[in-house]
């Protein structure tokens, strides 16, 4: 997802560097507020682990693998602020050291995957962290909010890319949510296998400091309100291409070809035999969405055995 | 009347945060320009023993007067003053060592201390040539060999003029010729130093004076060759005899 | 990962090297915006863009073997996100000048990148007032990735010297084990580094 330099226009690179900085400068005041001493190596070190967890390699399918953003995890192991400030050093250490990424995209880099990515993640984890007690709440949510943290990077890399004319919106859109809404997954299974071992190792440095609640009821309305958000911003890629998603499948992601012509749920994002493809794109936001909340509940259950919920609280 | 010891430490106690008991009563003195080693086994408490001399440990200081440096108890208000008297060398240097250059760390201390500009620069300079490693500012931490590793975190706290040197197993996985030079380097600094350390023979050539730390506790201290000849007593403290003593008379 | 071809060549001693690090960012920036903007009319900039770039990285004395094969190994997602235009009118013109335009941006941050230390960047960085939380946060991240990128390395070599098994489910939890085991170092040796700063006299 790292854009090169040369894909963004100059508004929409200074555009988005400007939002970023806001963000970045905010999030300094909020970490001088409430940072303790001790944390500042500490996220130099995260920042250091996420770079190296970058990576670590996993086999997807057909000999190809992909990697972790990252976001998520750094968010539910630091805090959405720290993350945020945590993976812009991962970017800039890509692009001024290694030239990953481009250095005028430095801008709109950091907001997809620092930004987006870190915020959107740490927001969604809290939310749905209610699901469930102890560990398998907390790997429950991270995953949920694993898939929904690279989604949204990649719309608004997708976005970013529309708005500089370098390609259709209705090309780029829907190709680079349907081909990250399978990725996603591989990041959320990678953030609740990582966080459980973690758990395994040091249990106090997952979820630390946050207050468990137990109020379960307030997930339906959460997860809902989440669903129907998610789906709204589906909505305008109904328009795409018949065959867009098979096209980007084979060309786009290079490196996680073989996961997409696996297919994603639902192709296209739009349900058979609905007339309006508006409603049809919304209503297959807010199936993929339940059922990814539906597949993370899974893996929390399945990566968690409910002995081990209790302990982790401590 | 004589002279203050550089460091006094009486009846010290600590626990961590688990309850662990780390350190019993532990009471000895280190006169200036001394240098005395500490040895015991593994997890006797010789590191958090150390971390209390320049008052990182505990987390904030209770001015108990448990810990005295030059006759001052640590106390939140002299506390820099302490670090500055106190240097202390981590048995890894890649924890010690945190900045992208030789030169910066070098400075890191010292600029701590709010020195700045040409001093600053001679400082550095002087330091790092005192560890024979002239010209090394620029150069990255990891290039280094784990010796040279070693001098640039010496040159550090020799930057700070640091009255007291603390050092946590100086010659831990090095070979032989880094052992040698960081042994040569340890008997050219004039400083007070205490040295917690396995390497025995290090303590045989650099210390006058030992201290046997085990379970938190001194269970013995005294001049190094007659403690250190002490088959019974090293054995018991899991340590042993050292080679070099082994053909040398206690009273030699 | 080998690390040692990071900083092989950013200590030389050349002009370009030589020039101060915020003329070089200035540079590089100017020409990757001018290249964000050049137009398909525009190509004698794109020559001369081309020009300064091989006069620059000739006079850096960085062998050219070198530049070139770090501009091919990240070459191929240029050309993949330039594909994208092709389904646009006039896409072939599109998609030349995207390359190019591109191809350009990344050669100049290439010749950057190798021809300034990071730890001039990062002084750079404090100067333009980048909040000192971050540069911190950059300049230990500078110092500790190669130490984590060796432990990485140990803990996959220690891992494959046991690992018998090829099935995928188990070697992703095998990687995400060793990626917990990673984190929770880091997090420890981030206690370490924070009692050394301490005891090094530093105030928060």
């Amino acid at each position: 997802m790292h854009v090169p330099d040369g894909f963004l226009s100059l508004q929409t690179a200074v555009g988005a560097a400007a939002i970023s900085a806001v963000v970045v400068g905010e999030c300094v005041r909020r970490l001088h507020r409430t940072l303790e001493p001790r944390q500042v190596p500490l996220m130099g070190l995260a920042a250091t682990f996420v770079f190296a967890a970058q990576m670590l390699n996993f086999p997807v399918a057909g000999g190809t693998s992909g990697h972790l953003l990252g976001a998520t995890l750094a968010a539910v192991l630091l805090g959405p602020a720290a993350a945020v400030l945590v993976m812009i050093a991962v970017l800039v250490v890509q692009c001024l050291v290694f030239a990953d990424g481009g250095l005028l995209a430095l801008g709109a880099n950091a907001l997809n995957m620092a930004v987006i990515g870190s915020l959107a993640g740490g927001g969604i984890y809290r939310l749905v962290r209610r699901l469930g007690v102890g560990l398998r709440g907390t790997v429950t949510a991270a995953a949920f909010a694993a898939w929904c943290s690279v989604l949204l990077a990649a719309t608004a890399c997708a976005v970013e890319l529309a708005l500089s004319d370098t390609a259709p919106a209705r090309l780029v859109l829907p190709a680079m949510i349907g081909v990250h809404a399978v990725i996603g997954l591989g990041e959320a299974v990678i953030t609740a296998l990582v966080l459980v071992s973690i758990a395994a190792i040091r249990p106090e440095l997952v979820g630390g400091g946050e207050p468990t609640t137990h109020r379960r009821t307030s997930l339906v309305p959460g997860g809902l309100l989440l669903a129907l958000a998610l789906a709204a911003l589906g909505a305008p890629f109904a328009s795409s291409l018949p065959d867009g998603l098979e096209w980007v499948a084979t060309r786009f992601g290079f490196e996680h070809r073989a996961v997409a012509t696996a297919g994603a749920p639902l192709p296209d994002y739009a349900v058979p035999g609905i007339g309006s493809p508006l409603l049809a794109t919304a209503l297959a936001g807010v199936a993929g969405t339940l059922l990814m909340l539906g597949v993370s509940y899974l893996l929390g259950r399945l990566l968690v055995p409910s002995g081990r919920r209790q302990r982790s609280e401590t | 009347m004589a002279a203050v010891n550089a460091i006094e430490v009486r009846d010290l106690a600590f626990a961590y945060a688990d309850g662990t008991p780390a350190l019993r009563g532990v009471s000895f003195a280190v006169a200036e320009g001394e240098c005395v080693g500490i040895i015991g086994p593994n997890g006797a408490g010789k590191s958090t023993l150390l971390l209390h001399l320049n008052g990182v440990l505990p987390e904030t200081p209770d001015g108990s007067g448990a810990v005295r440096v030059f006759g001052a108890p640590i106390t939140k208000a002299n506390l820099y003053e302490i670090r500055r008297t106190v240097g202390l060398l981590f048995q890894d240097p890649d924890d010690q060592l945190l900045c992208p250059t030789v030169g910066e760390d070098v400075a890191f201390g010292p600029r701590q201390l709010g020195l700045g500009g040409p001093e600053l620069g001679a400082r550095v300079t002087a330091a790092l040539a005192r560890v024979g490693l002239a010209g090394f500012e620029a150069r990255s931490p990891h290039h280094l060999s784990r010796g040279e590793k070693r001098r640039v975190c010496l040159a550090g706290l020799l930057a700070c003029e640091s009255r007291v040197l603390v050092l946590d197993e100086p010659t831990s996985e090095l070979d032989p010729r880094g052992r040698r030079g960081i042994e040569a380097l340890l008997a050219s600094i004039p400083a007070t130093m205490l040295v917690a350390t396995h390497d025995l023979e290090i303590v045989v050539e650099l210390c006058s004076r030992v201290v046997v730390l085990d379970h938190g506790q001194i269970v013995a201290a005294g001049e190094t060759v007659a403690l250190l000849s002490d088959e019974a007593l090293m054995l018991a403290h899991g340590l042993e005899r050292p080679h070099v003593l082994r053909h040398r008379h206690p009273h030699e | 990962m080998r690390h040692d071809f990071l900083d092989r060549y950013s200590r030389l001693a050349s002009p370009v090297h030589a020039l101060p690090a915020w003329l070089k960012a200035l540079a590089t920036l100017t020409l990757v915006m001018a290249m964000a903007v050049a137009r398909p009319s525009w190509w004698p900039a794109l020559v001369v863009a081309t020009a300064l770039l091989v006069a620059g990285a000739w006079l850096s004395r960085i062998p050219a073997g070198f530049l070139l094969r770090r501009l091919l190994l990240l070459e191929p997602v240029v050309v993949v996100v330039a594909t994208l235009a092709l389904w646009q009118p006039d896409g072939g013109m599109r998609f030349a000048l995207l390359v190019a335009r591109s191809t350009l941006s990344l050669a100049a941050l290439i010749l950057f990148t190798n021809t300034t230390p990071f730890g001039e960047v990062l002084e750079l960085l404090r100067r333009c007032r980048v909040p000192s939380l971050l540069v911190t946060v950059l300049a230990l991240m500078y110092r500790y990735v190669f130490v984590l990128v060796d432990e990485a390395a140990r803990l996959q070599r220690a891992r494959a010297s046991r690992a018998f098994s090829r099935s995928a489910a188990r070697s992703w939890r095998s990687v995400a084990s060793g990626a917990g085991q990673l984190f929770v170092r880091s997090s420890e040796r981030a206690e370490r580094v924070f009692t050394a700063m301490c005891a090094r006299g530093w105030r928060p």
